[in-house]
């Protein structure tokens, strides 16, 4: 069976790398500026093989190139997980500012958290008119919260009270964007000072 | 502490102030309705006395006024012997206590004394203001999302809640919230009241503190 991206996963490669260097030259212009690396750390992937079919069947789309690459929009995935709730924002910002990058779409799931406490700001961007990629913004905290609930996933099948489990992990979200809150407040206290 | 009299008899108005001040009270007085309603929009009390016949306005309507706009400052209400109706009618419209006069000196100070006792506890109950609610309970804060609050940011916000929309000074903020710490000052009140502005934005609500560092801050809808 021939790959859903056709001959382009090279290209797609290529764009994802472009993508992190634009994020690595902004990362250097906030430093020099402020003295601190915003950025606690990026990560990088192309869809796999199997998850892109997959997410293809799930959403009644055909398995094809068109699908991959146009229709859907996180077959180039990057990860930007900042220190501080503003740096959020102000890397968008910056990103937007970038000719080579155009912001498609922008879903602000820390201004409108999901219902499950699910924080993070989701940017489709176009690199040099071409494939599109999604970039999720956060910070360390919601990404905390994200990989400690993604673990418990997998055991929502077992039963028992979801309900109760449900309610605790929104709460924990919601005790760490408190935290994020406050950290941030204390950075502009401590830039006053 | 700081408590307002309003009472149109200049003698008693005089007595119970200096009364009130020589206990360590701060006291503001008035001798009419209308200044009584002004004071309370321009301070925090922690407790107002009212008198029932009074000028301009009496303690009734200011007291209805005030329960009216969310004020929930304890109310001690003045009345004369004969006006039993007027008892029933201030308790029923909020007041939390009443003292017939004639009254001894001594018991106006204990039942002071009572109204303003610090509360040890936090107030477990549930509030709302504007577009937000507040769960003593659980400490959540909500609005379109929600975040929980440490103790200290919970009874600031009720302390402002219970003043809303009107001007609490730093020395008021930090004998109530920080009573006895000497550590913290005008700098803690600050951070406390970014706190809870970053967690007003972060819930998505429409309401703000209002108010620069070192003055005077106000919870108030925003405009």
């Amino acid at each position: 069976m021939s790959s859903i991206y056709g001959d382009q996963y090279g290209r797609l490669e290529e764009t994802m790398e472009k993508l992190l260097a634009a994020i690595d030259g902004i990362r250097d212009e906030m430093s020099a500026e402020t003295g601190m690396d915003p950025v606690e750390h990026t990560l990088g992937r192309i869809k796999s093989e199997e998850s892109m079919r997959e997410k293809c069947r799930r959403q009644g789309l055909p398995e094809t190139e068109e699908s991959a690459l146009a229709v859907l929009h996180d077959a180039i995935g990057v990860r930007i997980v900042c220190a501080f709730l503003d740096d959020v924002y102000e890397i968008r910002d910056r990103l937007a500012a970038l000719p080579a990058l155009e912001i498609v779409e922008e879903k602000d799931y820390i201004r409108h958290a999901k219902p499950n406490g699910y924080r993070s700001l989701h940017l489709i961007v176009r690199v040099d008119g071409r494939y599109p990629a999604e970039i999720q913004l956060r910070t360390i905290s919601m990404d905390t919260w994200a990989a400690l609930e993604h673990h418990l996933k997998y055991k929502k099948d077992i039963g028992g009270n979801l309900d109760l489990i449900t309610g605790e992990l929104k709460r924990c979200a919601d005790e760490l964007a408190s935290t994020d809150a406050s950290m941030q407040t204390i950075r502009d206290m401590i830039r006053t000072m | 502490m700081r408590v307002l009299i309003a009472e149109d008899t200049k003698d008693l108005n005089h007595a119970v102030a200096v009364l009130l001040s020589r206990s360590g009270y701060d006291v503001d007085a008035v001798f009419d309705g209308e200044a009584a309603l002004e004071k309370i929009e321009e301070n925090g009390y922690d407790a107002v006395l009212l008198d029932i016949m009074m000028p301009k306005r009496d303690g009734l309507s200011v007291l209805r006024e005030m329960r009216a706009r969310n004020v929930t400052i304890p109310v001690l209400m003045l009345t004369a012997k004969s006006e039993i109706d007027d008892r029933v009618e201030g308790l029923s419209a909020g007041a939390d206590d009443y003292l017939p006069k004639p009254f001894a000196m001594k018991e106006l100070l204990a039942r002071v004394g009572a109204m303003t006792r610090r509360r040890t506890t936090y107030d477990p109950t549930q509030a709302t203001f504007e577009d937000f609610f507040v769960d003593g309970g659980t400490l959540e804060l909500r609005a379109e999302n929600a975040v929980r609050l440490s103790l200290k940011e919970y009874e600031l916000l009720r302390l402002f809640m219970t003043h809303a929309e009107r001007p609490l000074d730093e020395g008021f903020l930090l004998e109530h919230i920080w009573g006895g710490e000497r550590s913290a000052d005008g700098d803690t009140v600050f951070l406390y009241v970014s706190y809870l502005r970053r967690k007003l934005i972060q819930i998505a609500s429409h309401a703000e503190i209002a108010g620069e560092r070192g003055g005077s801050y106000r919870l108030t809808k925003s405009a």
